[in-house]
């Protein structure tokens, strides 16, 4: 559309425009929040409530994990939301003190294992999760994505790992109402896992899609 | 035409409504705006296509501004990354003539300051910061910014490289 001619190239741009509704953060909050909840309801009715937690019975490891990885999403989620909307003088890194507490469960769960080593008891069921909970996150990850792309993130690399790091703790988060296992262990190392590998995944992916 | 922000962000919203009239004032404003503001920071024979790029950018990301927030914040941080992109594509300015002083309104020196671009570079380290101004900005080669900086040729290279992404990670910083 460049045009050797300033006053063209202006003309051109006013013979263009078409309305456009403005990116509120309710709306990015919103989308956020119905994926969230349609990546839960997948896991409720799709593989099943915990026994226990349809028992009303539930582990403290279990609440505190889980805790940890919705703040996580949220702080995540709402950053990345945020980026679609630039302005110098933004700040992008409150999300990485959530990502520093999360870190906390592979770190204690490797320190134990130093400590008081111990041989899983779950073989492949493990791993069963963490692929579960990638799949899972890219419903949130996705509807980040398309939220990115309308609006003009500045830093697309970074936009892209946190939309990533958003979906992996959804995913997780989601998929613990169905996975069996409460120990620190699996849940720092395997969950962990899941989430890494999504924040990976959106670091490789997602910037070729909102970049502009 | 100088405006003030509230008139920007009165002009930007008639804008996003689809009011035409209000758009091409705007845009003769920002391109004023965008003129000055890259004078210092880009190689004249480079300057237009700046401009330009970074009105389609504004252009196709006005759902992107939010009404409530200040318009020139917003300017700066499409144009910063407009900048920082064509820094990456640039490898080297084909002339090199003399950079005019900018002519800055006197009103908006407060802003200008900032949002300025030096800003950026000075969270770079003074290493990576002077080979970019060298080679990306002021057109000279590799070999020419090495012998300049004492630096050998591959860590130039490096060090623009690193600086660069550095850049592109804090566009939207004061």
């Amino acid at each position: 559309m460049k045009s050797s001619d300033p006053d063209a190239l202006i003309a051109a741009l006013v013979d263009d425009l078409a309305p456009a509704a403005p990116l509120r953060r309710w709306r990015g909050l919103t989308m956020f929040a119905a994926a969230t909840a349609l990546t839960v309801a997948i896991v409720v009715l799709g593989a099943g409530l915990r026994p226990e937690i349809a028992a009303g019975s539930v582990d403290a490891v279990f609440l505190l994990a889980n805790g940890l990885f919705a703040m996580l999403g949220i702080a995540a989620a709402t950053t990345a939301i945020s980026m679609a909307r630039p302005q110098v003088g933004n700040r992008h890194d409150g999300w990485a003190w959530a990502a520093a507490m999360v870190a906390l469960l592979p770190a204690a769960a490797l320190a134990m294992q130093f400590i008081e080593p111990q041989v899983s008891a779950h073989g492949l069921s493990e791993g069963r999760c963490a692929v579960a909970s990638v799949a899972l996150g890219l419903i949130v990850t996705a509807g980040l994505t398309l939220w990115l792309r309308r609006g003009a993130p500045t830093s697309p690399a970074r936009a892209g790992l946190l939309a990533g790091i958003a979906g992996g703790s959804v995913g997780t988060f989601a998929f613990a109402f169905h996975c069996a296992h409460d120990d620190l262990f699996h849940i720092g190392i395997w969950h962990g896992a899941a989430i890494l590998t999504s924040a990976a995944i959106g670091r490789a992916v997602v910037p070729r899609f909102i970049r502009w | 035409m100088i405006a003030d922000d509230a008139t920007l962000v009165g002009l930007m919203v008639s804008a996003q409504k689809g009011d035409r009239q209000s758009y091409a004032v705007l845009l003769k404003i920002a391109a004023g705006w965008l003129r000055r503001y890259f004078a210092r920071r880009v190689a004249p024979p480079f300057l237009d296509d700046l401009v330009q790029e970074t009105l389609i950018s504004l252009h196709r990301k006005l759902a992107s501004y939010d009404p409530a927030r200040p318009f020139i914040p917003w300017l700066a941080a499409i144009a910063r990354y407009r900048w920082v992109d064509q820094l990456r594509r640039i490898y080297r300015a084909a002339e090199e003539s003399p950079v005019d002083e900018p002519t800055v309104a006197s009103d908006e020196d407060a802003v200008s300051a900032r949002l300025s671009l030096d800003r950026l570079f000075a969270h770079l380290p003074e290493r990576q910061a002077r080979v970019i101004r060298m080679v990306r900005i002021d057109g000279c080669s590799i070999a020419e910014a090495a012998v300049a900086t004492g630096q050998s040729e591959s860590l130039v290279k490096v060090n623009i490289h690193r600086g660069l992404r550095k850049l592109a990670l804090m566009v939207e910083r004061e």
